[in-house]
């Protein structure tokens, strides 16, 4: 069964209507995006993480219907937005553990699952400096290693592998991979190319319609 | 593209910004709603500005200058906070320094907007004074010119001067944040004190240059004998009024020239603000720098292990949660070194005065910064859809902020056996912990929650 199930879901900004009666499930497994862009892409994905509401039609999370289902879903979300404000004064560590106490994770354990992550992607000599030193490059790898923190039933990923060098959006792609056996994973990508082997399905966002690619 | 063209731009865009922002429209409401408050009622119901401990009689002058008065004085630091929160805070700074447009231009494009939406604020203030002089004023017929007059020429200098302090703030690196609102609060208190302490000097233009505020000459040059004692804010005050002719004092020798000269200084200064401009990137970190950036240094990370499983959800979230928001508040080295000093600070000290005091500033330093990384909308975005709620972080800060001010203040009232220290200090932190949450979190900076506290705390300090 899927974990995750849109049904006639209708999101617009005023008189811009981005998605219209969407219908789609998403099972465990790798889920790839495509599709122009301002598509709707990444409003699907807020979707799916609960950063925003629909405007029409139904979302279930493990088969209960949100809002009722809102508080399990964020239990064991991972959510890796395109752009984040990141908190320029704190480290990447500091960061990594306020995300922790957000998650309500064990805070000694997150930190070390924390600096095996940020060494699977090349940040762990980074992790003590202050975020406002960071590159583009090395913020989105923030923002995807928070994500993966803990353990998420489900992962939201808005092009984790955006401003990154080819090796390490590989090694990225590897992570998502991995968890992808045991979670849905949702993420847009330029590498869909890539990944698109490994995923369960590759779904096509235009026009407000989300079809199989 | 010339200087001319880049000031015209810049002028455009930031009042394109301003006309768009909801707050501009709220700020435009202060003086009309503002007005009925800022002028003195025998019920004491409102500003009070008293000479020799009366309340003069409400001519149209008298209304005017009242009315700017309470903007050149106890209105500046919250037209700073405006200036420096609104929606022109972001400035595509990346591309504009490596422009080769000229700074100066920018600069007082920048500056010319701040003073429009500046000026809008005083034209409704205007208004409302109109409104309110025919409501209360039975003295003598009103003159409308009159209040008017007396409004602008008291408070358009001041606030174009506050404009001037914004951009001049905004062109330094250790001025565009903390530090800056640091030194205003200093600013605002001199530009109070140095024309009270004035006030004695002969009329004229050198005295009148001493008080930017511009309250000083108009209340004392007329003021009946003995009663130059003048008082503004809250006073208690004697029963009728005295007349005080107003008008005498704006028109008195050198005040229009001084405040005339005040405008001139102030577009003086805001030209020196794109003068001096310096780049968001330092080009060479001097050995203050270093060392700073040394003192908040952490040490090495420990090593990874790619193995570490994934970490579980924990059996007491919120203990989690509190622990995470105590170390983040404080956690840096510089600041557990300056935690440390408050702390000795109220063990050696009056704790009153100088413990208190101490940990208070640690307080408000420490905890508005974190609260204004967290609560930056891009973020909060983000932490919307963690299990743990935002309100919940925020109940953990504010507890978080409670447990600072009760170390600090522990060494103290263990070493003195007085357990009242650590009341005043749950009392106090807590104070500055809700004000830094609730502020950061409805304006999404920690700015203005650390201005409203240094106010606060130098209230605190002094009383």
């Amino acid at each position: 069964m899927a974990l995750l199930r849109l049904d006639s879901v209708r999101k617009s900004y005023g008189r811009k209507v981005v998605l219209d009666a969407v219908s789609v499930e998403f099972p465990v497994g790798l889920t790839l995006l495509t599709g122009p862009s301002g598509a709707g892409k990444s409003t699907l994905l807020r979707l799916l993480a609960t950063a925003e509401r629909a405007d029409r039609g139904t979302i279930y999370w493990d088969g209960v219907a949100l809002p009722a289902a809102r508080a399990a879903l964020r239990a064991t979300l991972g959510y890796a937005p395109q752009a984040v404000d990141l908190p320029e004064d704190l480290t990447a560590r500091e960061f990594g553990r306020h995300i922790a106490a957000l998650k309500g994770l064990d805070l000694a354990m997150s930190d070390a699952q924390f600096l095996g992550l940020a060494d699977a992607v090349r940040l762990h000599a980074d992790v003590n400096f202050r975020i406002a030193s960071f590159s583009g490059g090395m913020r989105r790898r923030l923002i995807f290693v928070q994500a993966l923190l803990g353990q998420p039933q489900l992962l939201a990923l808005d092009e984790p592998t955006a401003e990154l060098d080819i090796e390490t959006a590989r090694k990225l792609g590897a992570l998502i991979v991995a968890r992808a056996k045991t979670a849905a994973v949702v993420m847009t990508t330029h590498l869909a190319d890539e990944l698109a082997p490994h995923a369960v399905q590759v779904l096509r966002v235009d026009g407000g319609m989300v079809v199989p690619a | 593209m010339s200087g001319v063209a880049v000031a015209r731009s810049s002028l455009a865009s930031a009042l394109t910004r301003y006309r768009r922002s909801w707050g501009l429209w709220l700020v435009l409401l202060v003086g009309p709603v503002g007005a009925r408050f800022f002028v003195s009622r025998d019920d004491g119901s409102a500003i009070v500005i008293a000479v020799g401990d009366h309340l003069p009689v409400l001519t149209s002058a008298m209304l005017g200058v009242s009315l700017g008065i309470v903007v050149s004085t106890l209105l500046l630091p919250v037209a700073f906070l405006y200036l420096r929160a609104n929606t022109t805070r972001t400035q595509p700074w990346q591309i504009e320094e490596v422009s080769a447009a000229s700074r100066v231009a920018i600069t007082l494009g920048r500056f010319g907007a701040d003073v429009i939406v500046l000026f809008g604020v005083l034209a409704g203030l205007n208004l409302g004074g109109w409104l309110l002089g025919w409501l209360i004023i039975d003295a003598e017929p009103v003159s409308l010119w009159q209040i008017s007059f007396a409004l602008w020429l008291v408070a358009a200098p001041a606030v174009m001067g506050l404009a001037a302090i914004r951009q001049l703030f905004d062109a330094l690196p250790w001025t565009r944040r903390g530090l800056g609102d640091f030194l205003y609060l200093w600013v605002w208190l001199g530009s109070i004190a140095v024309p009270a302490a004035a006030d004695k000097m002969k009329a004229g233009f050198a005295a009148n240059m001493f008080d930017f505020a511009g309250f000083v000459r108009p209340m004392v040059f007329a003021a009946p004998a003995g009663g130059q004692d003048f008082a503004i804010g809250g006073a208690d005050v004697l029963p009728g009024r005295v007349a005080l002719d107003v008008m005498a004092g704006l028109l008195s020798p050198g005040y229009a020239a001084s405040r005339l000269a005040w405008a001139a200084i102030a577009v003086a200064v805001a030209v020196l603000a794109g003068l001096i401009y310096r780049p968001h990137r330092p080009v060479r970190a001097g050995w203050v720098s270093r060392t700073w950036t040394r003192l908040q240094a952490r040490a090495a990370p420990p090593r990874a292990d790619p193995q570490a499983p994934a970490a579980h959800v924990s059996r007491v979230p919120l203990t989690g949660l509190l622990r995470a928001e105590f170390a983040l508040i404080g956690g840096a080295r510089v600041m557990l070194v300056l935690a440390a000093a408050a702390a000795l600070a109220g063990l050696l000290g009056d704790y009153r005065h100088v413990g208190s005091a101490a940990a208070n500033l640690w307080l408000v330093f420490a905890m508005t910064a974190y609260a204004g990384q967290v609560e930056a909308r891009g973020l909060r975005g983000l932490a919307m859809t963690m299990p743990l709620s935002p309100g919940l972080r925020r109940a953990a800060f504010v507890g978080a902020g409670l447990g600072w001010a009760l170390v600090m203040a522990l060494p103290g009232a263990l070493w003195h056996a007085d357990v009242a220290r650590l009341w005043l200090a749950l009392a106090t932190g807590g104070v500055v912990a809700l004000v830094a949450m609730v502020l950061s979190a409805v304006s999404g900076s920690g700015f203005a929650a650390r201005m409203l506290l240094l106010i606060a705390w130098y209230g605190y300090l002094s009383s």
